[in-house]
């Protein structure tokens, strides 16, 4: 094919179609990548600020941007690479069925995957492992297997081996998992004992092609389903607080005390800046500053009374280490405030 | 129907998505459910939730246990009650004086520990209160948090002549308890007839008047007096009933406060399981220690409620 350029007819090379659609999508999807973490930082701004105008732009003011996308990076990492595992490994098992989508476009989360570098695949299944919570780790099996479409055949071309390396890594697996799964069993968390013990036997069987009928309504489905929980899930990650909470002690002016619960914005010479809690900035002039003191919040409280090997099952991997470096949390009284200030 | 191995291969592929997709779905949506209450839900159900102090009854002048001494509390108990009133949220700045403290400590003669919690006058009891189920009857307890057995204090003159609970009863041997307390009511259904006072201590002062020869109470109450008057005094171990629980004295109206006390207390008590410094055991080599029985554990405390902490992550199973 050639193309005809200008009054003289010089013969170029022809740009193929799909190489140009691809390029933009590329360029879309990265900046999709570099924008939506931008547009959730300012929006957490917001939100951090109570949706006061005055005091997002405070915020906006002290909050630097290498901590604000830190600070994303920390509450979001899990969310994000939930959202692509989840397109990855969908799009892959899409990807399998299109051949058998007669007169239809191939998948959008196929065409996706198409489009997506091998290292970036690697790297979001790093960051998954690295900040899922544990419970949710046996997930990433079926969908490690359903992405590189790794099926039981490719561990060994010949039968008996292969049975016995699949006996084998089953076999550590459940060794690995038996303590937790008994003692979800004996707490009545049926999601977790089905969340330790199926996710490995459904990542034999979930490689190849889906049955014809199947993959459009599959594909319509999961797609709405995958971006409708994107959407569910993020609202967290916009609420999550940008600052650390903090309860200032304060001398009051009457030989007393007050405790002020929020973020600390910012410290000059002359005030600390508090974001209270229930609303409201605070100028408290620093040489009334009797003590601070740092507060989790109550979203940080677990969820589940399991341990994997003493790693705690609503811990990441990254939290569960952290916990054996520095294991002591010692709680302030103040933090058990009951009225937040 | 496409019965081939490749279709059969299609329906597990599908089965296999469609149960990996439910399972994810299904984990997601139990994510924000949490079936154990968390201690704040249960603070704020404690007539404590929102009050700027704390007030905290505890003995009169009992060495070991709670005493005041230039304006300062100390004792085992005053430090279990610090343990406590700093878990629920209440601070106390150092030395225990009551000075720009969240937590006012009122001392309560034996008798009068009932009628403060079922007044309202304290928010809950540590004073050396034994767990009896007469007295809860009338209020409810958290603990235990110290074991200890009767015992009595004699001055050291008297070592030979009273060793056995028999010799209590003999003629002439005037034997002190302080009223209302469960030693008291030992002693009367052994057949000796102590004579009352308000507190321990003044039976204590009795025997150095001459006024009685013995006085009876609890171990760790004694173990205080033989410290203060080095030398004076010897503690004859004597077989009488029961060992005493001494818990913390809570309103019988909040089941909630007496839960959350019991939780802290446990919280304590597994950590020394695990052999790691607790409040407990600081609280008791600090005080009590050097002066009863060696090798004493913090007991185990009753009716402990399954709650959410924040460390939670971080106690092993």
């Amino acid at each position: 094919m050639t193309a005809t350029v200008g009054p003289r007819s010089v013969a170029v090379p022809a740009v193929d179609e799909a190489t140009v659609r691809r390029e933009r999508s590329s360029q879309s999807f990265w900046t999709v990548v570099v924008g939506v973490p931008a547009v959730f930082s300012v929006l957490r701004l917001g939100v951090e600020a109570g949706g006061e105008l005055q005091t997002t732009l405070l915020l906006v003011a002290n909050v630097g941007p290498v901590n604000l996308v830190a600070g994303m990076f920390t509450t979001a990492a899990r969310f994000v690479s939930t959202g692509l595992v989840a397109v990855f490994a969908i799009g892959s098992v899409l990807g399998v069925s299109a051949a058998r989508l007669d007169g239809f476009r191939r998948p959008l989360f196929a065409r996706w995957l198409d489009i997506t570098p091998a290292w970036f695949i690697g790297a979001s299944f790093a960051v998954a492992v690295a900040t899922w919570h544990i419970l949710y780790l046996p997930l990433l099996l079926p969908a490690l297997a359903a992405t590189l479409q790794l099926s039981p055949q490719r561990l060994h071309e010949r039968r008996v081996p292969r049975i016995l390396l699949l006996a084998l890594l089953l076999g550590g697996y459940y060794w690995l998992l038996l303590p937790t799964v008994l003692d979800a069993w004996v707490q009545e968390e049926l999601v977790a004992v089905l969340l330790f013990v199926a996710p490995p036997l459904l990542a034999l069987g979930i490689t190849g092609p889906v049955p014809r009928l199947v993959v459009q309504p599959l594909a319509v489905g999961t797609q709405a389903a995958v971006l409708a929980m994107l959407v569910w899930a993020a609202v967290p990650v916009i609420t999550s607080p940008v600052l650390p909470l903090t309860v200032t002690t304060v001398d009051d002016g009457t030989g007393g005390t007050e405790d002020i619960r929020g973020h600390v914005v910012t410290t000059d010479d002359v005030n600390v800046v508090i974001l209270q809690e229930r609303g409201g900035v605070r100028y408290v002039p620093v040489d009334r500053v009797g003590g601070q003191v740092l507060c989790p919040t109550e979203a940080e409280l677990p969820r589940h009374r399991l341990w994997v090997r003493d790693f705690h099952v609503d811990d990441s991997l990254l939290e569960g280490l952290g916990r054996r470096v520095r294991p002591v949390q010692r709680l302030d009284a103040a933090c058990r405030t009951a009225v937040p200030g | 129907m496409n019965r081939t191995p490749a279709g059969l291969r299609s329906i597990a592929t599908a089965l296999s998505v469609t149960l990996t997709l439910t399972l994810a779905a299904g984990a997601g949506c139990q994510e924000k459910e949490r079936s154990i209450p968390t201690v704040r839900e249960k603070m704020e159900k404690t007539h404590i939730n929102g009050q700027p102090k704390l007030t905290v009854g505890i003995g009169i002048s009992q060495p070991l246990l709670s005493e005041q001494r230039n304006g300062v509390y100390s004792g085992f108990d005053v430090e279990i009650a610090r343990y406590i009133a700093e878990s629920l949220g209440y601070r106390v700045n150092g030395a225990f004086d009551g000075v720009d403290d969240a937590v006012t400590l009122v001392q309560l003669g034996t008798e009068k520990r009932i009628e403060a919690l079922q007044s309202g006058d304290v928010d809950f009891v540590v004073a050396a209160f034994s767990m009896t189920e007469e007295r809860e009857r009338d209020i409810s307890f958290a603990g235990p948090y110290l074991v200890t057995t009767q015992e009595v204090l004699i001055p050291v003159r008297l070592r030979d002549k009273i060793r056995t609970i028999d010799d209590l009863s003999a003629a002439g041997v005037r034997v002190c308890a302080s009223g209302g307390s469960t030693s008291q009511q030992e002693l009367i259904r052994l057949g000796i007839k102590p004579a009352t006072r308000a507190t321990v201590r003044e039976c204590v002062d009795g025997i150095i008047a001459n006024e009685y020869d013995v006085v009876s109470s609890d171990e760790t109450i004694l173990a205080g007096f033989r410290y203060q008057h080095p030398g004076q005094f010897e503690i004859v171990d004597m077989p009488f009933g029961a060992t005493e629980l001494l818990g913390v004295g809570v309103p019988k109206t909040d089941p909630h406060l007496r839960d959350l006390i019991a939780f802290f207390l446990n919280k304590s008590y597994l950590a020394s399981r695990r052999g790691e410094a607790n409040p407990w055991q600081a609280a008791y080599n600090a005080t009590l220690g050097n002066y009863v029985k060696p090798g004493r554990k913090q007991p185990p405390p009753q009716n402990v409620p399954e709650l959410v902490d924040f460390d939670d992550k971080t106690r092993s199973r």
